[in-house]
């Protein structure tokens, strides 16, 4: 699928953007702080529903539009596959709502509501994903291999949500189970009760739960293989990268497995998934003293991580800098295959200014990589990050505060 | 609200406006209205609701919302005193009765089991509907809550506590809306009803 036509109103500095899209590679020039993330960043959220960056969502709002009295922000996107396929309109509308919390007190200020429409018919913020699959890039990317497992985590909710609405179902119901589920620890921790209330929420979390685990534990596995072939472009075959699932709870540290099993290791990857509900559900059982005593729920996909390793080397803690920089960059062309051997289709890349921190043979790999998709966003400081030859592929735009003018020649 | 306003109207604009549902706007809307409606709306309005509190009771039987207590439904002999339908609140009551099809007792439980909200077992009927199990000896027990996470858990407890009761638990079917299209079936709803499937 492509994207044909990206319109925002009132989203970041964009007070008032059309933007036609119909070529295969747009690149997007300016200097920093003039707007060249934000459309990326509106790219990203129409796809699958929320900003990459973390932080307020009333940011989103442009600040003049702030000062209105109906402060709102209006993205829209327009798709289409290959063909003659009919396009469909995607839209999110951010709005600022002043409504007071419920019970008539102060509450706690203004609230953004999302809506989300789909070809004009309002629809559920989870109807959005996988409707528009991108894989974006960023300088930040680094992060996924330095920093904190809440990041691989969500890069991996995100990559496997825009594949398979059944995990992002799973994802939601897992969370809210979640929620529950401490709750009620908390609460059996600090009052007591009888912990058979617990028997619900165990179950349930068991079955959405046996999802993530065995769809994150395939994925790990699948971009294992490809991040591996990528790693020997990006360095020439002088590395190789192992990417590895670290689950929670690990069959390889759980007892509870060998009495459940019969002996032999339980692996997600040739269990059935009704097996590894019913081996969590062992588990969470065996352990509920523990998450008693915590008042919170110690072990479950909510605690998965993902490790990065060269030679047997774990590249976040003994891995340099550049080391991690290449390890990210080959996960990320490697969830491109991923996505593309899931669905069939490319997805659209999105390539936030990281060419600059690139050297000379990670720039030409990913400039392969851009050569082999069917659309691709590209922002830059410096045309000179790009052959000659490309840009006179590109559509080419320069951005400056929040407006854009094409440049030709 | 501001000075410009008579103090009855803003008060009443205030008042209303703490309803669910109902915004400043509408609320005003509301005020201005009654102020206007000639037929004694207002004052019949302002009976009903004083009477709203003084003239009902909880059934101390099933504990719906009733003007004496027991309820009309508990105290009517025709009607099956040994099936009792277990349901959240006095609206579904309502929506089981409206089909006619059932001749039953009920038991409200006056909310869902959720712990994020603070709702645990002692805050509802539970203990109530366990002594009337006990005492009453029924011969079914129709768990009604709604179909949702909350629900669930509501009837997967009352189930765990009723177990040993001997008596028969049963649990509202889940499938698909009559009237409905197949091909237009969320998933989770259609693969409820395969699982659910009856012989023919």
């Amino acid at each position: 699928m492509r994207l044909n036509h990206l319109s925002l109103t009132n989203f970041r500095n964009y007070a008032r953007l059309e933007l036609g899209l119909s070529d295969r590679l747009t690149v997007f020039q300016g200097a920093n702080a003039q707007g060249k993330t934000n459309l990326l960043e509106a790219i990203h959220l129409l796809a699958t529903g929320r900003s990459p960056r973390v932080g307020a969502e009333r940011e989103l709002i442009n600040w003049l539009a702030l000062e209105s009295s109906l402060p709102y922000a209006r993205l829209v996107a327009e798709i289409g596959a290959a063909g003659d396929a009919p396009t469909e309109r995607l839209e999110v509308v951010l709005e600022l709502a002043r409504t007071p919390a419920p019970g008539g007190g102060g509450g706690n200020g203004p609230v953004v509501r999302k809506q989300v429409r789909i070809n004009g018919v309002p629809k559920r913020g989870l109807d959005l994903i996988g409707r528009l699959r991108v894989v974006l890039f960023l300088p930040e990317d680094v992060s996924l291999v330095a920093g904190a497992p809440t990041e691989r985590r969500r890069y991996l909710d995100i990559a496997l949500c825009q594949i398979s609405a059944s995990y992002c179902r799973a994802l939601g119901e897992y969370n809210k189970v979640l929620s529950q589920r401490n709750a009620l620890l908390r609460r059996l921790r600090d009052e007591g009760g009888d912990s058979g209330q617990l028997a619900f929420w165990d179950d349930q979390a068991a079955e959405h739960g046996s999802v993530l685990l065995q769809r994150r534990a395939h994925a790990v596995s699948e971009l294992n293989r490809l991040a591996a072939e990528r790693q020997r472009d990006l360095t020439g075959g002088a590395e190789r990268l192992q990417l590895g699932y670290l689950p929670s709870p690990d069959p390889a540290k759980v007892i509870a497995s060998r009495s459940a099993t019969g002996g032999d290791r339980f692996a997600f990857e040739t269990a059935a998934r009704e097996q590894t509900a019913g081996w969590l559900l062992a588990h969470l059982r065996a352990t509920r003293g523990r998450d008693v005593a915590a008042g919170s729920s110690l072990s479950g996909p909510h605690r998965d991580d993902m490790a990065f390793t060269v030679e047997g080397h774990d590249l976040r803690t003994f891995g340099s800098r550049g080391q991690q920089r290449t390890a990210a960059l080959a996960l990320k062309l490697a969830e491109v295959q991923m996505m593309r051997e899931a669905t069939g289709d490319m997805p659209l890349l999105l390539l936030d200014d990281v060419m600059s921190e690139l050297d000379a043979i990670r720039r030409r790999t990913l400039l392969d990589a851009l050569a082999q998709v069917d659309q691709a966003l590209v922002t830059t400081t410096d045309w000179d990050d790009f052959t000659p030859e490309l840009l006179a592929q590109a559509r080419r735009w320069q951005v400056a505060q929040g407006a854009l003018e094409r440049v030709t020649a | 609200m501001s000075q410009t306003l008579a103090r009855p109207v803003s008060n009443l604009i205030e008042l209303l406006s703490r309803l669910p549902g109902i915004g400043p706007k509408t609320a005003s809307r509301l005020t201005f209205y009654l102020l206007r409606e000639p037929n004694g709306l207002a004052e019949a309005l302002s009976t009903a609701l004083a009477a709203l509190s003084v003239g009902t009771v909880l059934c101390q039987r099933c504990f719906n919302i009733a003007e004496q207590s027991p309820c009309p439904i508990c105290a009517d002999l025709s009607r099956d005193q040994t099936l009792i339908c277990v349901v959240e609140e006095p609206m579904d009551v309502l929506a089981i009765e409206r089909t006619g099809a059932y001749r039953g007792i009920y038991h409200i439980l006056h909310g869902a089991l959720s712990p994020i909200d603070g709702v645990y077992p002692e805050k509802l009927r539970i203990a109530e509907l366990m002594e009337r199990v006990r005492v009453g000896e029924p011969r079914e027990v129709i768990l009604a809550t709604n179909p949702s996470l909350e629900g669930e858990n509501t009837a997967a407890y009352i189930y765990q506590q009723l177990q040993t009761s001997g008596v028969s638990i049963t649990r509202l079917a889940r499938g698909l809306p009559v009237g409905g299209d197949l091909e237009y079936t969320d998933e989770v709803t259609l693969s409820r009803a395969l699982e659910g499937r009856r012989s023919m």
